[in-house]
């Protein structure tokens, strides 16, 4: 029996086996709980902070709120962490690095966009420069809104994320949140980068790059979102090239 | 040793730190040229969280530009609005009452202390990490700092991005009894302030920071340097006493310059004007008399307000430094909203000086240059 890697109900062919021996299913059973228990109570944090909801991020972590109450820290590598909390407006120069970021944590992972920006780009969604939303890089499970939310507010998504994972693992699935109805706040004459209906300003270069950042992956909601495209290889070449730079003695 | 003179064949090693970096303050990324552990040559590439905000508000009307102002430095928003819209008055000519006024002041002071708090408690959580030591500190700064948020939240019913002022006023006047919290905020922060500094105490904090980062007078000025680090360049420049503005000519601000230029004369200039915001608020305090919070014009009638042509630039001391702001009217073709806004962060100007101090530290002093700089990438950017 091969390991399903797209299933989300944490299925191991070591289960089958061990269903079938005597007395092992009440022992399951328990372990499952046990399990679950340490799930829901270890979200390790990964901040993909950078702007101002980043300032509230830190409260919710500092001495008031004090997220470490429900045991989730926060730790500055994605490689040891469980929930990306995408804090502050993305741009387009920084989406390829948080996609990056966002693919090198193990599974399971969880994302939880904070704050408008994060959300939907708030005022900034029709600048050339910002990402309308970060669900259009990394599927996204808890939405937080606010401008910024206040600390307390990080607490209770972080529990909305909890009883998520709890209602997952008892086999009810992944109950996601559905994006925050922002259409009615912004002016219905400015379109958002992406749209069919696009802003005539924009040139096909500009739509096509806003397409290429994976505007609409939302919709399918699948775990691993659409490749970045040309954007990603450019950075990837940026970095390798610092090493080229020093060889030519810039 | 400069990178010209090493050989193309010696062993440098390029590092690329940020955009994604605890320590960078936000997104900001910088490439070090490394012989060992000893940087080379250093090259910063800001752009991280450009937002095109001068060009959004070129699209707005006056009275709409002020929340987004808040967003630059989120570290500071109550200084940025009051930055920009002294801008409106100066470009539409209006007058702001005496209470709008002192209160202005009071809470630019409040903001001062508010940000000092955030930089001394990220300063040092850069310095030892959170196993080394560093978060101790930060958890304490930030229990204060939460002080002064309750007593922003009281007056304007936010934690921070406010949107308190309006051209030619306050939008929100004190509450009941504000006045007394202010004075038990500040009552309770003042010895607090000595507790933070048993920190100088550490020697390994005086190992990191003393020495390292030496900006000369002349770097500081070059580079167009304000506030803090040029005062801690020993450069006595402060707007608050050489321009005054609000109501800074009605009390006499002592202004503290270090002549050190180093991380630790730093970290000591920003601790003097804590102590410093903390007495100008109880001065100031006494100086809120009865009286109207917004001029003669209705706020309402601003919002479609339009400026004939012109240009003013302001700037004002916020906590980082000198905030200037520069704005066109827009005149008749653009109606209520400016032809130009150009925003002089004095974060960008603190990063320029990079370039220049890091050659010649070691990796780790990276973190703490940079923190002591207290930049803000929303500034930086913008």
């Amino acid at each position: 029996m091969a390991v399903d890697e797209g299933s989300r109900n944490y299925e191991h062919p070591a289960y089958d086996y061990m269903e079938r021996m005597p007395g092992l299913s009440l022992a399951m059973t328990t372990v499952d709980k046990v399990l679950e228990w340490s799930a829901t109570n270890s979200l390790w944090i990964f901040p993909m902070a950078t702007s101002c909801c980043a300032i509230e991020f830190i409260s919710s972590a500092a001495a008031r709120v004090d997220i470490d109450q429900i045991g989730s820290v926060v730790r500055p590598t994605p490689r040891h962490c469980d929930v990306m909390i995408v804090a502050g407006t993305i741009t387009v120069k920084m989406a390829p690095r948080v996609k990056k970021l966002w693919e090198q944590m193990p599974e399971p992972k969880w994302c939880i966009a904070m704050g408008s920006c994060a959300i939907s780009g708030d005022f900034y969604r029709d600048i050339y420069s910002v990402v309308p939303g970060i669900d259009t890089v990394v599927p996204v499970d808890v939405y937080i809104p606010g401008c910024p939310p206040n600390a307390d507010q990080v607490l209770h998504g972080l529990e909305r994320l909890q009883a998520m994972i709890r209602s997952d693992r008892a086999g009810g699935g992944m109950p996601r949140e559905e994006r925050p109805e922002t259409a009615k706040m912004i002016n219905p004459e400015n379109r958002r980068v992406g749209d069919p209906e696009r802003d005539p300003s924009l040139t096909d270069a500009q739509h096509d790059a806003s397409r290429n950042l994976g505007v609409g992956a939302n919709s399918d909601r699948t775990r691993d979102a659409r490749p970045i495209g040309d954007i990603a290889e450019d950075e990837a070449a940026d970095v390798r090239g610092s090493v080229d730079d020093l060889e030519e003695g810039a | 040793m400069d990178i010209e003179d090493y050989d193309p064949d010696a062993d440098l090693m390029a590092l690329n730190m940020g955009p994604q970096h605890p320590s960078t303050h936000g997104v900001f990324r910088i490439k070090l040229i490394l012989d060992g552990e000893r940087i080379v040559k250093a090259v910063p590439y800001p752009g991280y969280l450009h937002r095109g905000v001068e060009k959004l508000c070129e699209k707005l009307t006056y009275v709409q530009i002020t929340p987004i102002f808040d967003k630059h430095d989120y570290v500071a928003p109550m200084t940025n609005e009051q930055a920009i819209n002294m801008a409106f008055e100066k470009l539409l000519g209006l007058e702001v009452p005496q209470r709008a006024k002192v209160l202005r002041t009071i809470l630019a002071e409040l903001q001062r202390i508010a940000s000092h708090l955030l930089w001394l408690g990220t300063f040092t959580l850069d310095i030892g990490g959170t196993i080394g030591g560093g978060a101790s500190l930060m958890m304490y700064t930030f229990r204060e700092r939460e002080l002064i948020l309750d007593l922003f939240e009281a007056l304007t019913g936010c934690r921070f991005h406010y949107n308190t002022h309006c051209p030619g006023g306050n939008r929100h006047d004190v509450p009941e009894g504000w006045e007394t919290v202010v004075r038990h905020v500040m009552d309770t922060i003042e010895p607090r302030i000595d507790e933070y500094e048993a920190i100088c105490d550490s020697e390994i904090f005086l190992m990191r920071t003393e020495g390292v980062g030496l900006i000369s007078p002349d770097l500081a000025l070059e580079t167009g340097q304000s506030g803090p680090v040029l005062r801690a360049s020993g450069i006595d420049h402060d707007l608050r006493r050489d321009a005054p503005y609000h109501a800074y000519d009605q009390v006499q601000v002592r202004v503290h310059v270090e002549t050190a230029g180093d991380c630790l004369a730093r970290y000591k200039v920003r601790v003097a004007e804590m102590r410093e915001s903390i007495r100008l608020v109880r001065e100031l305090l006494g100086l809120l008399e009865p009286g109207p919070i917004v001029g003669s014009k209705p706020i309402k009638s601003l919002v479609q307000f339009k400026a004939s042509g012109g240009q003013v630039y302001v700037g004002i001391e916020t906590p980082r430094g000198e905030l200037g702001t520069y704005l066109v009217g827009g005149g008749d073709q653009r109606g209520a909203a400016p032809y130009r806004c150009k925003i002089r962060p004095p974060s960008l100007h603190a990063m320029s000086v990079l370039p220049y101090v890091l050659p010649g530290h070691q990796v780790s002093d990276v973190v703490t240059i940079l923190g002591s700089l207290d930049p803000i990438m929303g500034e930086v950017d913008r």
